[in-house]
């Protein structure tokens, strides 16, 4: 004879364990369900980044192919450069941000911007001309300003031209003006970087660097960039290259009218010559 | 973190992003010069750089509109589609983003402190992104029957 409360106990235990492995069905299912939807959002996610990986290293590709290397020191191009200006400035006298003899009876003012590119062609094609002819002979002195026109960013405009100006306290401002416009990058993509201008000094020969790299923290030479844009702002000038020409104290504007040929300054140095 | 209070933190964060892109976009159209705490302001030469702008459109005034569409994808009704497109958006940032950190260190060699502060949002933007879109939608507790 069957005890009818111990069957009704076994059917509630029957019936819990069957509503336990429901339970345990539906959970498994449910975290295999979770794990599946984690496999695809970590897959989505996956196919995101290497998408945005992909456009990124394309920009930064696209936008390097439009920025001139720099030439580095030591190379065939920088050692050509470095022979270049040696062989054109050598043997003449320096003073501070002057080329030429103190006492020449001429003094032709080169305001420009070591980034202006106009001013690396003038540098390249017409001083080439210039500089044995009249200031080698000790006829012309030049005296290099700086004026703001090419380079965007006014400390970097600072910093380069200071560069310069320090390399003058060892009498090779010239030479490190020279090499600037020789190695000159695209205008405004930003290629005067520190390193830029310590690889530049490391070519000039000669050049203490340590003397140098002192040389670059004088206020004096700041003020000097700030008072040439000052000078030039007075003359009226609001491009580079810009000139003045003349005996000691009676410089006058010169507009040439071309910063390629050689020509027209050497025309307005005789004249002033025989004047 | 209970879903509601990750979702206000990356809306916080995205709307201090927002401000400071704003900022920056402010500046480059003003031409003002951002206050900086390193000597020589490379804030400003790095707002005045070539890299300032990409196909002629400043990178701040693109910042600002990934912060805007990030904090649009957030306030939008809270959705799987949302989620990602939240993260997708982030992800988006932190890759412009480490663009740029890789231009002012190895092309510029400046660094701008609003640029890294602005890289900084939008990675801690991205991972918190990732988290809330990985995890999903918690639901209320006890709504998954616990076996045993």
């Amino acid at each position: 004879m069957s005890n009818p409360g111990v069957e009704d106990g076994e059917d509630l235990t029957r019936k819990q364990r069957r509503e336990q492995a429901r339970g345990e069905r539906k959970a498994l299912e449910q975290a295999e369900a979770a794990r599946a939807k984690r496999r695809t959002r970590l897959t989505q996610l996956g196919v995101v980044v290497a998408i945005v990986v992909v456009v990124i290293v394309g920009i930064a590709i696209a936008t390097n192919s439009g920025k001139t290397k720099t030439i580095k020191p030591g190379s065939s191009t920088a050692n050509a450069n470095v022979a270049a200006v040696s062989t054109l400035l050598n043997g003449i006298p320096q003073s501070g941000n002057v080329l030429g003899n103190p006492n020449a009876p001429l003094t032709l003012k080169y305001y420009g911007d070591l980034e202006c590119p106009i001013c690396k062609e003038f540098t390249l094609s017409v001083l080439p001309a210039l500089i044995p002819k009249y200031v080698r002979t000790g006829k012309l002195k030049i005296e290099y300003r700086s004026l703001e026109t090419a380079t965007r960013e006014p400390e970097v405009f600072k910093s380069q031209q200071v560069a310069a100006l320090a390399a003058g306290k060892q009498q090779r401002a010239w030479n490190f003006l020279e090499l600037f416009y020789h190695e000159q990058g695209e205008e405004g993509s930003g290629y005067v970087t520190e390193s830029y201008l310590q690889g530049l000094a490391s070519q000039v020969p000669g050049l203490n660097l340590a003397a140098w790299t002192t040389a670059r923290s004088d206020p004096a030479l700041a003020n000097e960039v700030t008072a040439d844009a000052q000078a030039a702002n007075q003359a009226g000038f609001t491009g580079t290259p810009s000139f003045e020409l003349g005996k000691s104290g009676t410089l006058q504007k010169l507009e040439a009218g071309t910063f390629t040929e050689a020509a027209p300054y050497e025309a307005a140095i005789e004249k002033q010559l025989k004047g | 973190m209970s879903t509601g209070a990750l979702r206000k933190t990356i809306i916080v964060l995205t709307a201090i992003g927002l401000c400071l892109a704003g900022y920056l976009t402010y500046v480059h159209y003003s031409g003002a010069t951002p206050p900086c705490s390193i000597k020589g302001n490379p804030c400003s030469q790095v707002q005045k750089s070539r890299y300032s702008e990409f196909v002629g459109i400043p990178v701040a005034l693109i910042g600002l509109i990934g912060y805007i569409a990030i904090l649009a994808s957030l306030l939008a009704p809270e959705d799987e589609k949302a989620r990602f497109l939240t993260t997708v958006l982030s992800i988006g940032g932190f890759g412009f983003s480490a663009y740029l950190t890789y231009r002012e260190l190895f092309t510029l060699e400046k660094i701008c402190e609003w640029c890294v502060a602005s890289a900084l949002l939008m990675t801690v933007i991205m991972c918190l992104s990732i988290w809330r879109y990985l995890r999903g939608e918690r639901l209320p507790t006890g709504a998954i029957v616990a076996p045993g």
